[in-house]
């Protein structure tokens, strides 16, 4: 499959801008993420991490600059849009499953209407993916009906049941009791150890330590710092960064 | 020594009422009193609607006057005017069958079973399609009757059930139309909504009947009925789109997100992930406006039709029954209890029913 792919990078972010009205969201960001590639971004809140994210699959329009995602340019085309959604999944900080569907019919929607595939086929991939992230046994039930870990991980087995080439996780444990970040950090690292580009907004140091293979570091709308792990937590000269890895690690 | 433990005896039914009304001389008094009035209420009712009433039109009109109790004899005598109205007596069946298609109609699309796209075309094309062949007739050896003809129960469900047809699936379009991201769509979309909203209903009703023929070219006119129909839907519509609309508000933004981010389209996002949710939360406010629709069908009497509350008034007010008009009330009033009141337990059965994903 992977032969068929146009070449260059999953992601190619050129001089991106974006501005809220006035407020300048983002400032002439650049940013490359190879194929197969993890990629963390941290930063202090309002630093323009989410939105950036956000930018890779329009869920928020960029107002300069270019996108180009799996060798198609991001512009008003639905129709490349939507061919750019299909490939790239998305997990969100507070969720966003379906509440009036089962966790069964959240994972077999998208691949039965978007993908157009039959029934039996969305089901057996949804269970395969309900399986990977250990939670088969809850398919049948609501997402109401189980804890913000459970459904965190639900969401992730909905994306990848999509079976998208990259994935965008936005702070993905930030809505969770701190016993319920480990499962779903753990589902991301047996992705990452798959091969999966992934881009993910986090705050977990531990996980960008372990999995990442740049760490950027977002302040004010533009990207400070991008380093490997190693380099971004020992040997940061960046004023920035490093109060900002203080106030992270610090206690 | 052995101890022997007791639990208190669990309150029984007995306990219950004497610890509630009984507790005090004074609580127990009042009990009393207001158990006597009920009761004085209740006999006399009775005694009006059962014991003391005439039930036969063997008497006739004179007889029934005298009794001292409630005469349903002109129920007997003119039930088939307060149902089919001046529908011409011999086609009266195919009246009463047109009913029943419409009944049997609105019970299968309620049936969840009935809720693909397919199915419900079917059953409502079905349903509208027999009713019309049954009440017109001029096919299949059935004499033509006009529309100007139909009348009673069966020409209020029909007004009711079409203009909920027309009304319910243009109110989702208002409603999609004022959350559009165009600014002149939503504006002129509101500016639409609220100007239906504040002319009064009976207002609109003339105008389609009375008034639009003058503008529109004979081709484009249609029966009188159907104009009605229309005019009543646009009004339903505008109502029931702001509680669509309110509906969606209370759809979190995070839900057409993860919509998008999954690559549906539009009209993917709005048909299952939107909307769903939207009628979950608009569904009291919306049983509402069935309700209200289902009354206010009455209304179109001012244009000439005689649907079942001017059938009624036809029923009795013709001479020899004139004084019997509690009766006929109280019988219309039961058929709209009927209705209304499955509307309304329907609603709480489907409140019961979505409320399975909610915790």
């Amino acid at each position: 499959m992977n032969s068929t792919l146009p070449s260059g990078p999953a992601v190619r972010i050129e001089g991106l801008d974006k501005y809220y009205g006035s407020f300048h969201a983002l400032r002439t960001i650049n940013l490359s993420v190879e194929r197969g590639e993890r990629i963390v971004i941290c930063g202090p809140s309002g630093s323009g991490k989410s939105t950036l994210i956000r930018c890779v699959n329009r869920l928020e329009q960029h107002d300069g600059g270019r996108i180009t995602v799996l060798g198609t340019e991001l512009n008003d085309d639905v129709g490349n849009i939507d061919g750019i959604r299909r490939e790239v999944g998305m997990v969100f900080q507070h969720f966003n499953l379906f509440p009036h569907m089962t966790v069964l019919e959240n994972c077999m929607i998208a691949p039965m209407i978007v993908r157009k595939r039959p029934r039996a086929e969305a089901e057996t991939t949804a269970r395969r993916f309900l399986e990977k992230v250990r939670i088969p046994e809850q398919a049948m039930k609501f997402p109401g009906q189980l804890s913000g870990g459970q459904q965190q991980r639900v969401a992730i087995a909905r994306a990848l049941c999509m079976q998208p080439q990259i994935m965008l996780f936005d702070e993905p444990t930030s809505a969770l009791d701190p016993e319920m970040i480990a499962e779903v950090l753990d589902v991301m690292v047996t992705l990452a150890s798959e091969g999966m580009t992934m881009i993910c907004v986090t705050h977990e140091m531990g996980f960008a330590r372990r999995v990442a293979d740049r760490v950027i570091f977002m302040d004010g709308g533009e990207i400070v710092e991008e380093a490997p792990p190693e380099a971004f937590f020992t040997s940061s000269r960046n004023e920035r960064t490093r109060q900002f890895l203080s106030q992270v690690l610090g206690h | 020594m052995e101890m022997v433990v007791v639990a208190p005896p669990a309150p029984g039914r007995l306990e219950d009422l004497k610890r509630r009304f009984f507790a005090t001389p004074l609580q127990a008094l009042l009990s009393l009193i207001s158990l006597a009035i009920m009761a004085f209420i209740v006999w006399k009712l009775l005694n009006w609607a059962v014991f003391s009433a005439v039930f036969t039109v063997s008497g006739g009109p004179e007889a029934c006057q005298a009794a001292a109790g409630a005469c349903w004899s002109v129920i007997a005598a003119r039930w088939r005017i307060i149902l089919f109205g001046l529908y011409p007596f011999e086609e009266q069946w195919r009246s009463a069958l047109a009913c029943v298609a419409v009944v049997v109609m609105t019970v299968l699309s309620c049936m969840p079973a009935f809720w693909t796209g397919r199915r419900i075309a079917l059953v409502w094309g079905t349903g509208t399609g027999l009713y019309y062949v049954l009440m017109k007739g001029g096919v299949l050896g059935l004499p033509y009757v006009g529309e100007e003809a139909w009348g009673g129960l069966a020409l209020t469900l029909f007004i009711f059930v079409t203009t909920c047809l027309i009304g319910f699936p243009l109110a989702i379009c208002l409603a999609l139309l004022r959350r559009s991201d165009l600014p002149w769509i939503s504006r002129t979309t509101g500016l639409i909504i609220d100007g239906v909203r504040s002319l009064p209903l009976i207002s609109i009703l003339f105008t389609f009947a009375v008034v639009l023929p003058f503008a529109l070219p004979q081709w484009l006119q249609g029966d009188k009925l159907y104009r009605v129909i229309l005019g009543s839907a646009l009004f339903f519509s505008a109502y029931q789109a702001e509680i669509v609309r309110g509906g969606m508000q209370g759809v979190p933004a995070g839900q057409e997100e993860a919509a998008m981010a999954l690559g549906m389209s539009y009209w993917q996002r709005i048909g299952r992930i939107v909307l769903p949710q939207a009628m979950r939360n608009a569904l009291p406010a919306t049983i509402n406006q069935f309700v209200i629709s289902f009354k206010e069908t009455s209304l179109v009497v001012i244009v000439g039709f005689f649907e079942i509350l001017a059938s009624g008034n036809a029923a009795y007010g013709t001479g020899e029954w004139r004084f019997a008009y509690v009766e006929v009330y109280a019988f219309i009033a039961f058929i709209y209890f009927v209705f209304v009141f499955s509307l309304s337990r329907y609603g709480a059965y489907l409140e019961r029913r979505m409320a399975v994903g909610e915790r």
